[in-house]
């Protein structure tokens, strides 16, 4: 059976979402309006590391209502590992006898408007006896630390190691380049930050939290405080942005749950951007011993790193403190086609706001680790940076590829990347020019990365990283009412990246629906079936894959019933967009409200044993299960300001292949904001803490954002290489563009500098101080 | 502008062509004040330092962060807030060039672009160019779409009035 509609898979169809955000209608939880609602604030630690001694309120004005950790001690957030010896510790709702970081909650106080919060919050008293803080991990691991937890043996969650069993064989008399590469210590800083308002009715608790991935905060709420999951709702409507801040579970979240069933009534909290730069969770600090072992002509032996990433002060649920490690651990070896592999991590406790996901966690660090170390390669060999990876890349012929990590790469198009690349760019008289703009005194140079980009990673994958909670598939339930209208509601979440459309799309497709009669829910946990979220470039391919497998059963169903009303073959039926007609007799058909209407309202119609409903939920889980593997080039040429060390990023273009594009707008609006964000780590963005664990930057004055004048124009173009692996060839895309801007313009400041000396640039931002210093540096080896 | 005996002020002004006036607080930020008081949610607050303009409205004629204003100090103001771009329910043409060139993600700081354009439109003649599109959005964040889409969309608006 076929379908006569023009392919909605592959169009560039204009988001169904848009127009409630474009009126000012959308539903972020700052404008959700409870009757006899109040406001909550709290009162966070100015300190790194400290015991509390008292904790005075009786300056707080009456009717205020208040709250300390000690009511609420047994209530916290614990996300340990399976890993054995793992030392773990609970994230208490508000600090209990001691604080861990600057920022951490220590006492909530409740009024009737948000200003009245604030003055509460500003006449509490705590006093402090101050603890050494450690806020490096060299600090951390040192010898004579103090325990940050008290209970643990070092402040090391847990240490991993692996190495291939080839290692030493692969990399024995090779060549090599080492260094130690760096990412500062940043984060998603969504435009929306965090939101909750928790009610207690009727038993149950409903909060609404603007999260990415509300069925494990429902797991968190109910584990936190010993409920059964039923007794807990979790509503995350229209939510301003994620990018990983979102994806934990927060002390706020179980905390105005409480303060709502003590209260019997609503409690809100809207987070500022102070307390976001403080509380939300940090990301993204890495720092990688590594070397890379070749032989005299630049073909790849063996790596090998030891990977140290700043955990701060707790596990954060549902990932664990091994999440950063675990996934650089497993791609770090990049799009190379080598074996010799040896890697340890050592995810570090220090006296620092917690880490948890940000867009394309570890990658762009184990991404800037693995290109750098081939630009030096390329350098020591004297070989074009492009060429230099070309004659290591994974081939065609070698998918699927299993990497020393141990990913199933899926398949790609690597090598034909470096050829659309070069043609589109006009590579070589690009580099030629920058050569001659050089040689006139110019400061401007090109930079590449080519990368895998880890996606929709299953169950696999997280079952290897050790985490309690084993996210794999996702669930989405097809409905189609008696009008003909049908309805998607998927266990993943949207804030931005266009599913109500896509997944309309994808799955609407094999219905035949056009896009008027699809709606996609999500973000209730009443609504839709138990699943894991939104994260990890996953969302289109296991929600997209589960509700095509629904689609496909209704359209079977739909079928069946049609053939059997129209007295016609099954095999002569096609769908239209009006519904099903018999092939080469137009007007012979049925159209899909009539046929819907006849199946829930005419049962008597209907053929025998077909049950009167149309519905379907279908259960997806990507094989086999370390991910899809989208693959893509990133190019940049910058030009540096001799005298300020800024840099001025010219040109920024992608080629980039994620398997079939349910929507080439939407892929190409994923890649720009990546590549935004991927900038931010290149240049501007970073949590810079003083020597007590003073956090230095908490307004938009100092930690700086990308803006409309810092990101180029940035071109794309698309390949298509569909996965074997997944309903209908896509792939995951949602990370890709932050991955590798900070090796490609790191790459492209190493070559600007080039005529003044060679310097190794390998610690982002670079921020025009550290660019002035690089170019002291260069001109010292002259 | 009157102040009542509990310390409150008398505020009236015009929004989006409607007469409103309420009893606020003095220290009520006009953002606070359109949202809390007049029920107007589309101008959504990022940072209430600012700094990233997802609250600008228009207050007579000018772009402006309503975080930084104080309620009282546009007493006899028009302003014109994203609720009032669509007539009817009807999207504008800004509104629909945003939506055409997938000019947001996430939508939160949408407003304030849409408000920043209108206000570059209503300043400007003709077809504009990246440049002066980028210049005038570069007091606005957007974490979501790196910002490409935002400058088609406001490109083609400025191409549509020109034709």
């Amino acid at each position: 059976m076929t379908t006569t509609q023009p392919r909605l898979v592959g169009a560039r169809v204009a988001r169904v979402e848009d127009p409630r955000f474009l009126k000012g209608e959308a539903r972020y939880i700052a404008n959700i309006v409870l009757a006899g609602m109040r406001h909550a604030r709290f009162v966070r630690s100015p300190l790194a590391h400290a015991r509390i001694l008292s904790i005075d309120t009786s300056a707080v004005p009456e009717g205020v209502a208040v709250f300390t950790g000690d009511e609420w001690a047994e209530f916290g957030i614990e996300c340990t590992s399976r890993y054995e010896g793992f030392q773990p510790a609970a994230m208490p709702i508000l600090a209990v006898g001691k604080v861990r970081y600057v920022g951490e909650p220590v006492v909530m106080v409740i009024a009737d408007d948000p200003y009245l919060a604030e003055d509460a919050a500003e006449a509490v008293m705590v006093d402090y006896d101050p603890l050494p803080a450690l806020t490096t991990i060299d600090e951390a691991l040192a010898g004579d630390a103090p325990l940050i937890h008290e209970h643990w043996e070092t402040n090391l969650y847990v240490p991993r190691t692996y190495s291939s069993p080839d290692y030493d064989e692969q990399t024995k008399d090779m060549l090599s380049v080492s260094g130690r590469l760096s990412h500062s210590r940043h984060s998603g800083v969504p435009m929306e930050g965090r939101a909750v308002l928790a009610e207690f009715t009727a038993g149950r608790f409903k909060v609404h939290t603007a999260t990415q991935i509300p069925h494990l905060v429902r797991t968190a709420v109910a584990t936190a405080m010993g409920l059964a999951e039923r007794e807990v709702q979790i509503v995350s409507p229209d939510v301003g942005g994620g990018f990983g801040v979102k994806a934990q579970a927060y002390p706020e979240e179980v905390a105005c749950a409480l303060a709502a069933k003590a209260l019997r009534v609503p409690v809100k909290w809207i987070e500022d951007r102070r307390e976001h730069f403080m509380a939300s969770h940090h990301s993204r600090e890495h720092t990688h011993q590594a070397s890379l072992h070749f032989t005299e002509e630049g073909k790849i032996k063996g790596l090998a790193a030891e990977l140290y990433v700043d955990m701060g002060a707790y596990s954060v649920f549902p990932w664990t403190a091994t999440m950063d490690t675990g996934m650089a651990m497993g791609i770090l070896p990049g799009p190379y086609r080598f074996t010799g592999y040896k890697v340890d991590g050592f995810p570090t406790c220090t006296n620092k706001t917690p880490y948890g996901a940000y867009r394309g966690v570890s990658r762009p660090a184990a991404c800037f680790t693995i290109e750098r170390l081939v630009d030096w390669m390329a350098r020591d060999r004297g070989l074009d940076r492009l060429e230099a990876r070309r004659m290591n890349l994974v081939r065609q012929e070698d998918y699927p590829w299993t990497n020393p990590g141990g990913l199933v790469y899926d398949g790609g198009s690597l090598d034909e990347s470096i050829d659309v690349m070069k043609e589109w760019i006009g590579y070589d008289g690009l580099v030629e020019s920058l050569r001659n703009d050089r040689k006139q005194g110019k400061l401007r140079g090109l930079g590449m990365a080519i990368f895998t980009e880890q996606s929709a990673h299953t169950t696999e994958e997280f079952k290897k990283r050790g985490v309690p909670i084993v996210f794999g598939y996702e669930t989405a339930t097809l409905r189609l009412d008696p009008t003909g209208h049908l309805t998607i509601a998927a266990s993943i979440h949207s804030h931005g990246q266009g599913l109500e459309t896509t997944l309309a799309q994808f799955a609407g497709e094999t219905l035949g629906m056009p896009m008027d009669r699809v709606k996609v829910v999500f973000g209730d946990t009443d609504q839709v079936s138990y699943g894991a979220g939104t994260f990890a470039s996953r969302s289109a391919v296991l929600a997209g894959g589960a509700a095509r497998l629904a689609a496909t059963e209704l359209r079977e169903k739909l079928t069946r019933i049609a053939a059997y009303l129209l007295e016609a073959a099954e095999a002569d039926l096609v769908f239209s967009e009006d519904g099903i007609e018999v092939v080469g007799s137009p007007g012979s058909g049925i159209s899909m409200a009539e046929l819907c209407r006849i199946t829930y309202q005419r049962p008597d119609l209907l053929p025998e044993g077909e049950l009167p409903t149309l519905e379907s939920t279908k259960t997806y889980d990507a094989a086999p299960g370390t991910g899809t593997y989208t693959n893509a080039l990133h190019m940049g040429v910058v030009e540096i300001d001799e005298g300020t060390g800024g840099i001025d990023l010219q040109n920024y273009w992608v080629v980039e292949d994620c398997g079939v594009m349910i929507n080439p707008l939407v892929v190409e609006g994923q890649i720009h904001g990546g590549v935004a964000q991927g900038i931010g780590t290149a240049l501007l963005e970073e949590m810079i803490y003083d020597e007590n664990g003073q956090l230095l930057t908490t307004t938009y004055m100092d930690y700086l954002l990308p803006t409309a004048e810092d990101v180029p124009f940035i071109g794309t173009r698309h390949l298509e290489t569909p996965s074997p692996f997944t309903e209908g060839g896509i792939k995951g895309m949602g990370e890709g563009g932050a991955i590798a801007p900070a090796a490609v313009i790191a790459g492209a400041v190493e070559e600007a500098l080039s005529d003044l000396g060679q310097v190794y640039v390998s610690r982002v931002p670079l921020t025009p101080e550290q660019v002035l210093n690089h170019i002291a540096e260069a001109r010292s080896l002259q | 502008m009157k102040t009542a005996a509990d310390g409150t002020i008398s505020v009236s002004v015009t929004v989006n062509g409607t007469n409103r006036s309420a009893d606020v607080s003095p220290r009520t930020l006009l953002s606070d004040f359109l949202r809390d008081y007049l029920g107007l949610m589309g101008t959504n607050v990022g940072c209430e330092h600012g700094y990233c303009g997802a609250c600008n409205v228009i207050v007579d004629g000018q772009t402006a962060r309503s975080c930084l204003i104080l309620t009282p100090s546009v007493e006899g103001s028009e302003i014109t807030t994203v609720e009032g771009l669509a007539s009817n329910g009807d999207l504008s043409p800004l509104q629909q060039a945003f939506q055409q060139a997938h000019g947001l993600q996430c939508g939160f700081c949408t407003p304030g672009f849409l408000m920043t354009a209108t206000g570059l439109l209503e300043s400007t003649r003709g077809a504009l160019s990246d440049g002066e599109i980028r210049s005038a959005i570069s007091g606005n964040i957007c974490r979501c779409t790196g910002y490409v889409h935002i400058v088609d969309a406001i490109r083609s608006a400025s191409e549509a009035r020109s034709e």
